[in-house]
């Protein structure tokens, strides 16, 4: 034991780390370190204290030191031209990100076209159901308006019947009954009378006379005292309801209708006597 | 740009790289090794130039010869350090650089490397003179001249006058006052 420490203390190591030994000095320290763990472990502290101070020493060579290096340098792993290496490399680099552009306009040309066909088809389909919609307003609308017909209608006829009721229950009414002559036997006329208010009013709705045509009217006379009083024209319609205020008058014995020329007569035409009937 | 592209290997995998002759191997041998490697041929040879062309050399060297290194006998740094040592001392002694370059007087030398270092100011090569300092003069000639500048020990032992024995524990005490230093 003692020898080897006398050994690592020679300084002999050393010399071996940095190389200043001749090949049969050498060999020896080899020997010893292969046979004392005490040399190899020294031999490995001189060489890491070497490799401490060597990189506290580092000084970065130029650039032109690695090229010049590689450049005379054979790989086993590499084709021995490094140019079209680098070269595909840089093709490759600039390869991949174009045909990402070219892939993020195919994929957006093709989201358009999507985006466009679906419109398309939303379109018409809107379209043909606003057509649709259309149809259902117009028939509603039309519908709306027979309804709204019916209901004029229905209120006319009620308020002429709440007024014939008026009129039927007033004791003050006395209702006359003119019945056809000979010119039109079937036809028949009331006729409403109030002497106190003096009102003469025609019942529309149980009216039965022959139609009337655009030349004629109907003219409704009141003799008085013998003397034909004129109270009114009118025509006989389809439809027509109600009762019909005439011209006033308060006293009278008969009423009777003639067929005048349109816009009525000063006196009537006896001959087209139509009906006639007595208070 | 080089240092992003440095590349690290543990010691036996650059060793395995390199004895394939992979291109990964001298790309981790160039950054792990090429600066340390400068460092110490600047320290024999202060031209810049002439320590690069030594450097470049010394690597394709160490390339070549790869096959040659026995990992059992010691780091491959110690291999390669003794690689490029011999070279930048054949250079130094060769005619040429004679030429280039005048040979100093051995006893000024540490001075004079001091002094080139501070006018060409390489703060990478400052640590040098901390690192010198710790030692005791009479380790600090020895050290540097074995250590740093390449002399053989039989060298130092004639140009100083000195037993060999004297010069080899004065070498290993400067060492170790070093090996502290980095503790």
């Amino acid at each position: 034991m003692e020898d080897i420490k006398t050994y690592i203390e020679s300084g002999i190591l050393e010399l071996y780390v940095l190389g200043d030994l001749n090949a049969e000095e050498k060999a020896a320290v080899e020997a010893m370190s292969k046979l004392h763990p005490e040399v190899k472990a020294e031999l490995e502290e001189i060489e890491k204290v070497m490799m401490d101070v060597s990189l506290n020493l580092a000084i970065e060579p130029s650039l032109k030191v690695k090229e010049n290096f590689f450049s005379q340098l054979t790989f086993s792993d590499e084709e021995q031209v490094v140019e079209p290496v680098i070269k595909s490399v840089v093709t490759e680099a600039k390869v991949v990100p174009l045909s990402k552009v070219a892939n993020f306009y195919k994929y957006s040309f093709a989201a358009c076209l999507a985006l466009l066909v679906v419109s398309i088809v939303a379109i018409v389909n809107l379209s043909s159901s606003l057509k649709n919609s259309r149809k259902q307003i117009a028939q509603l609308q039309s519908s709306n308006q027979t309804f709204a017909n019916q209901v004029n209608y229905l209120d006319k006829k009620v308020y002429s019947t709440n007024q014939s009721i008026k009129v039927l229950t007033n004791p003050d009414f006395k209702m006359v009954n003119l019945k056809g002559t000979d010119n039109s036997p079937s036809s028949n006329i009331m006729v409403a009378f109030n002497s106190k208010e003096q009102k003469v009013m025609l019942d529309f709705t149980n009216m039965k006379m022959p139609k009337n045509d655009e030349q004629h009217q109907y003219q409704l006379w009141a003799l008085v005292d013998g003397k034909p009083v004129d109270l009114g024209v009118f025509d006989m319609e389809e439809g027509e309801i109600g009762l019909k205020d005439m011209k006033s008058i308060g006293t009278a014995q008969t009423f009777a209708v003639t067929l005048e020329p349109r816009g009525g007569s000063v006196s009537p035409t006896l001959e087209k006597l139509m009906v006639i009937g007595n208070i | 740009m080089i240092k992003a592209n440095k590349v690290f290997l543990e010691e036996p995998e650059l060793v395995i790289a390199l004895k394939q002759q992979k291109k990964i191997g001298a790309e981790a041998l160039y950054s792990m090794y090429s600066a340390s490697l400068m460092g110490i041929i600047q320290r024999v040879i202060t031209d810049n130039e002439i320590a690069e062309d030594v450097l470049q050399e010394g690597l394709v060297k160490i390339w070549n010869s790869i096959q040659q290194y026995d990992a059992s006998k010691g780091r491959l740094f110690t291999w390669m350090v003794n690689v490029v040592r011999n070279l930048s001392i054949d250079k130094v002694r060769s005619k040429d650089y004679r030429n280039h370059s005048k040979n100093q007087d051995l006893e000024n030398h540490v001075n004079s490397i001091d002094i080139q270092h501070n006018s060409e100011y390489k703060p990478e090569l400052m640590g040098v003179k901390d690192l010198l300092q710790k030692l005791k003069p009479e380790q600090k000639i020895i050290v540097d001249m074995i250590y740093f500048q390449g002399y053989t020990h039989v060298e130092v032992a004639e140009e100083l006058a000195m037993p060999l024995g004297t010069v080899k524990t004065r070498l290993r005490m400067g060492i170790i006052e070093l090996r502290k230093y980095f503790k």
